[in-house]
C-alpha cells in the first residue's frame, strides 16, 4: 500500500465526518428487512429499495461524497501541493487516490445490497447486485475524482450530474439513459441474475464498454488535469 | 523634575454621534444580504452558475407548459403540480444555497465579529432561514406567476377568465410557500452542521433522497393506516399531503398524494418539523466556535 493512499484513507477515517457514510446503508438494510419480516411481496419492494434507494440514492451520493473528497478535500485545504512537490508522476498519485475512493463505497454500497438482494430474492442476486454496484462505484468515482480537477465546485456539479441527469432527465427523456452510470449498473446487475425485480434499458454489451470507458477515460483526465494543476483560493 | 514637554496633538479623531441603527436594521441587513447571496448577486459569476441555472431551468420548463396551453388549449400541469414536479430542483437549490448561506460563515470564522453587533443569538440563523425560504418562494412563485401571465393573456376570456385563473394562483403561491418554509428549514439545519460547503450539499441532498424510497416502501406494507401515513415520511410528500388536506380542490382536480383521513396528522406533523428544525437551529448557534 502506498504512502498516498494511506494518507487518502486517513483523510477520509481521520475524522468524524465518515460517520455521514454510515445512515444510508443502514437504511437500506433496515427498509429490506422490515420489508421482508412484514411478509410484502418482493415483487412490491424490490425495486422501490434497490433500485429507488440503492443504485439511484445510496450508490451515486457515497461514491460523491467520497470521490469528491479524497481529492477534493485535500485542494480545499490546499495540502494537495504537499503531495504534489513530491518526486512521483501524477498517475501514481490518481491511481491510489481512485483506488482507495472506489475501495470505500464499493465496500460502503455492496454490502447493504447484497443483504437487501439476498433478502428480495436469492444469494445469486445479492452477489450481482453487489458485483454490478462495486462496477459502479469505479465509475462515479473516477467521474467525481475528474470532476474535483476540472472545477472548484465538483460536488454541486456531481449533483447536478446525479440529480437532473440521472434523476431528472432520465424520467422525462429516455434517450438520456443511454449515458447514465446508474443505467449500466440495472443492466448488468440484470444480466448476472436475471430477475423480474430490474429493468435494464441499455444492453448490457453498450454498458460494460460504456462503463470501462468512463472509468478508464475520466482517470486518464485526472492524470492530465493534475500534470498542470494550479492551486488557487475557495471561489468566493 | 523637569516639567513634562510632550504635546497631545489633535489629529481630529471624532466619536460616532449618528444616530445607531437597532436591532431590526441589523436583521434586515442580514436577511437582504442573505437573499442577494442565495441567487449571487452582489458576487462573482462563478457564484451565479447554479443558482441560475437552477432558475434558467425552472422558467424555461414554466415557459414550456404556459406554451403548450396557449397553443393546445390543453392544462400541462397545474400551479400546484409545477411545484411537486420541480422537486427535484428545489432539492439541488436547497444544497447550492443553504451552504453559501451558512456554511461559509462557518468556515471562515467570522461569527463572533456577528455575534460582537447588537444582535441576539437567534436573530442570526432566523434572518439566514428567512432569506432561504424567500429565495425558494421566489424561485417557485415566480414561475407559476409566469405561467399565470400566459393563461390570463391568452385565454380570451376577458376578465373573468383573469380572474379564475388567478383564483387558482393564490392557492398555488400559498402551496409554494410551505414547500420553501419545510424545505429551507431542514436545509439550513443540515447546512449549519458543517463548515465545509461540499460536505453540507452532499449531507442536504442525502438527507432528501433517502426519505423518497421510505414512502415507496411504507406505502405498499399491509396495512392501510400506514400507507396513508406513509408520506409523512419524506418533506416532498409531506408538503403535498397537508397542501391536499389544507388547500384541497383549490390546487386542482386530483389530490396529490391519498392520505384518506389523516389529514390534520399531516398539518401536525409539517408543524412539528419546521418547529423542531428551528428549534434545533436556535440550539446550534447558542454557542459557536470563533474557528
Amino acid at each position: 500500500m502506498s504512502t498516498v493512499s494511506w494518507i487518502t484513507l486517513r483523510g477520509l477515517f481521520g475524522r468524524r465526518r465518515f460517520l455521514l457514510l454510515l445512515p444510508l446503508p443502514l437504511l437500506l438494510v433496515l427498509l429490506a428487512v422490515l420489508s421482508r419480516s412484514l411478509g410484502v411481496d418482493a415483487d412490491d419492494w424490490g425495486p422501490p429499495v434497490l433500485v429507488g434507494l440503492g443504485l439511484a440514492v445510496v450508490l451515486p451520493v457515497v461514491a460523491l461524497i467520497v470521490g469528491t473528497g479524497v481529492l477534493g478535500a485535500e485542494i480545499d485545504d490546499g495540502t494537495v501541493v504537499h503531495i504534489l512537490t513530491k518526486p512521483l508522476p501524477r498517475w501514481q498519485i490518481v491511481l491510489p487516490k481512485l483506488a482507495v475512493a472506489a475501495g470505500v463505497s464499493a465496500v460502503t454500497v455492496a454490502v447493504p445490497l447484497f443483504v437487501a438482494g439476498r433478502l428480495a430474492d436469492s444469494v445469486r442476486l445479492g452477489l450481482s447486485l453487489a458485483a454490478a454496484s462495486a462496477v459502479g462505484a469505479l465509475a462515479y468515482s473516477a467521474l467525481f475524482l475528474a470532476l474535483s480537477l476540472l472545477t472548484r465546485r465538483p460536488v454541486l456539479l456531481g449533483l447536478v450530474y446525479v440529480l437532473i441527469w440521472e434523476g431528472l432527465l432520465s424520467s422525462f427523456v429516455s434517450g438520456t439513459r443511454v449515458l447514465s452510470i446508474q443505467q449500466y449498473v440495472i443492466a448488468l446487475a440484470d444480466r448476472l441474475a436475471p430477475t423480474e425485480l430490474l429493468h435494464g434499458d441499455v444492453s448490457v454489451p453498450v454498458a460494460a464498454v460504456m462503463t470501462a470507458l468512463i472509468s478508464v477515460g475520466f482517470t486518464v483526465l485526472a492524470v492530465d488535469r493534475l500534470r498542470s494543476f494550479s492551486v488557487a483560493g475557495e471561489t468566493s | 523634575m523637569p516639567e513634562p514637554t510632550g504635546v497631545i496633538h489633535d489629529i481630529g479623531y471624532q466619536r460616532y454621534t449618528g444616530p445607531r441603527l437597532g436591532r431590526r436594521a441589523v436583521f434586515g441587513a442580514l436577511y437582504l444580504h442573505g437573499l442577494r447571496t442565495a441567487f449571487g448577486l452582489g458576487r462573482s459569476a462563478k457564484a451565479k452558475i447554479f443558482p441560475w441555472l437552477v432558475l434558467g431551468i425552472v422558467t424555461l420548463v414554466a415557459a414550456a407548459a404556459t406554451a403548450v396551453r396557449s397553443q393546445i388549449g390543453e392544462v400541462v400541469m397545474t400551479y400546484a403540480q409545477f411545484a411537486d414536479n420541480m422537486s427535484w430542483l428545489v432539492i439541488f437549490f436547497v444544497a447550492v444555497v443553504a451552504p453559501e448561506l451558512v456554511s461559509r460563515d462557518l468556515r471562515s470564522g467570522v461569527l463572533p465579529l456577528y455575534f460582537s453587533r447588537p444582535l441576539p443569538r437567534s436573530d442570526y440563523p432566523l434572518a439566514k432561514l428567512l432569506a432561504l425560504a424567500t429565495a425558494l418562494w421566489l424561485l417557485l412563485g415566480g414561475p407559476q406567476l409566469l405561467m399565470f401571465l400566459g393563461a390570463a393573456f391568452t385565454g380570451g376570456e376577458g376578465m373573468g377568465g383573469v380572474w379564475d385563473e388567478l383564483l387558482d394562483l393564490l392557492p398555488g403561491l400559498l402551496y409554494a410557500g410551505l414547500w420553501a418554509v419545510v424545505f429551507a428549514s431542514v436545509g439550513l439545519l443540515v447546512a449549519s452542521l458543517t463548515g465545509k460547503r461540499a460536505f453540507a450539499a452532499g449531507g442536504i441532498v442525502a438527507v432528501f433522497l433517502m426519505t423518497t424510497p421510505i414512502v415507496g416502501v411504507l406505502s405498499i406494507m399491509p396495512s392501510r393506516a400506514v400507507n396513508e401515513l406513509a408520506f409523512l415520511a419524506s418533506p416532498s410528500t409531506l408538503v403535498g399531503g397537508v397542501g391536499g388536506w389544507a388547500l384541497g380542490d383549490l390546487l386542482g382536480p386530483q389530490a396529490p398524494v391519498p392520505i384518506g383521513g389523516f389529514g390534520p396528522v399531516y398539518a401536525v406533523a409539517a408543524v412539528l418539523l419546521v418547529a423542531g428544525c428551528v428549534a434545533l437551529l436556535l440550539l446550534r448557534y447558542r454557542k459557536v466556535a470563533a474557528r
